[in-house]
């Protein structure tokens, strides 16, 4: 395996609070790895880090050992997802036609509807966000991911703001993403995720350490 | 009481009918608010959506002289904008003055400030998890940026819709730059405020069904671009 994150002290700062105490840490390419710790301890942040949508305060994030920004190899689902005031299609999508990419979108929609459990997309496909449930937004947030074919999926927290059911969709989706050679890292508090995931656990806190 | 009742009736009988001079205040009214709206949305969209999108040094007191622009009395714009296109002013060999074109940019410098600031407050409002959301989907700055504008439709739309309202019903400027001249320039409120004092009721209460009849489907507008915005 080859490293596809390496943070050397990286750290981040907002204005004069430390949101993420010095770190460094490897994560290797086809790895899961769930990152823990008490609300408040960098999670997120460091996931915005690890996504390249925040620049770090001080220290180093290696991608493959390069220093270039690969925004686009790299997917973050937000732990409370913004979908666009436009139809669920649209948006699930909207990160394929970012990449002007126009062909084949109905069934890499219908594809990627179903991983995330969704038995019939085309219902779907018109709906706006208003017209879904929370747990369904989070699908559909992460179908929107998943379109991207990323090698690197972030995951903020997926299913702490979902039914049984949703968790469930998500994390049968998470899993056959690992099993497809996608790195996964997710931060949670959802033990069954992360047993599911096979994940190495990293706890972040005041002093950070790898169980 | 009997002069305003027979009021009301004479303005239904002038509605029914629909003389040349109504018609033409309608006219009048409606393509010097059609010029004027066209050239405040084109020339405060985007400055607006910079100002509520963009930070920047200075965008702070940018945004404090445009809302303090929104107050800006009427009857001042109209002084302004006539002194500039009066024939002895900078602008005054294009002969605008007393023409729909003239007023046209009066009704414009009234509506800016309110497309330049309610369009930067709409960005403003905006969740900003939409910024990240289209970041993490990959969106460079100018796909950002787009999306963000386009994310914002319905309060922009509204910002017009609430323009097109100030606008419309506006007497300072069209009286000022328009000179109320008739098969013209006379707009349904300057005929409103000259039927009224010459005591001709029937005609101002005439045009003023009609300017509540557009400032209700303006209302209507409104109403609709909110439901939409809210349900999507």
């Amino acid at each position: 395996m080859s490293a596809v994150y390496e943070a050397r002290d990286l750290e981040q700062r907002y204005q004069q609070r430390t949101a993420l105490p010095k770190i460094s840490l490897v994560i290797e390419s086809g790895e899961a790895v769930a990152l823990t710790g008490p609300n408040g301890c960098g999670k997120s942040t460091l996931l915005r880090l690890l996504a390249f949508i925040e620049r770090p305060f001080s220290g180093e994030l290696l991608y493959y050992g390069d220093r270039s920004n690969p925004r686009r190899e790299v997917s973050l689902l937000l732990q409370d997802p913004y979908l666009l005031r436009a139809s669920v299609f649209y948006n699930v999508t909207l990160g394929l036609r970012l990449r002007h990419r126009r062909e084949q979108l109905e069934s890499i929609y219908e594809r990627c509807m179903r991983a995330v459990g969704f038995a019939d997309p085309r219902s779907f496909a018109a709906r706006g966000p208003n017209a879904l449930s929370g747990g369904e937004r989070q699908r559909v947030a992460l179908a929107a991911r998943l379109a991207l074919n990323p090698r690197v999926l972030l995951l903020d927290e997926p299913t702490s703001n979902v039914d049984a059911a949703s968790a469930r969709a998500i994390a049968e989706a998470v899993t056959q993403c690992r099993r497809d050679g996608v790195t996964v890292v997710c931060s949670t508090h959802d033990p069954a995720l992360i047993d599911a995931l096979q994940a190495r656990e990293i706890r972040l806190g005041r002093r950070w350490d790898e169980i | 009481m009997e002069y305003l009742i027979n009021g009301w009736f004479g303005a239904l009988a002038l509605l029914a009918d629909m003389d040349d001079a109504t018609l033409s205040a309608i006219h009048a009214t409606l393509l010097s608010t059609l010029y004027a709206m066209t050239a405040a949305f084109l020339l405060g969209l985007v400055p607006g959506f910079i100002l509520g999108y963009c930070d920047f040094p200075g965008r702070r007191a940018l945004r404090l002289i445009s809302d303090t622009l929104l107050a800006f009395p009427t009857v001042l714009i109209g002084l302004i904008v006539y002194a500039f296109i009066t024939a002895r002013g900078p602008l005054g060999e294009y002969e605008l003055l007393f023409t729909l074109p003239g007023m046209a940019i009066g009704q414009a410098v009234l509506a800016l400030p309110i497309v330049i600031s309610w369009t930067a407050q709409a960005v403003e409002n905006l969740d900003p998890r939409c910024r990240e959301t289209l970041l993490t989907l990959g969106a460079n700055a100018r796909q950002t940026a787009l999306l963000t504008l386009w994310e914002c439709r319905f309060a922009i739309g509204m910002v017009c819709v609430t323009a097109f309202g100030r606008v419309i019903t506006e007497v300072g400027v069209a009286m000022m730059l328009g000179g109320n001249i008739r098969y013209s320039t006379r707009t349904m409120t300057t005929a409103i405020a000259l039927e009224t004092s010459k005591g001709d009721f029937a005609q101002g209460i005439a045009l003023g069904l009609v300017l509540l009849f557009m400032a209700f489907l303006v209302n209507l507008a409104l109403a609709f671009l909110r439901r939409r915005g809210a349900r999507a």
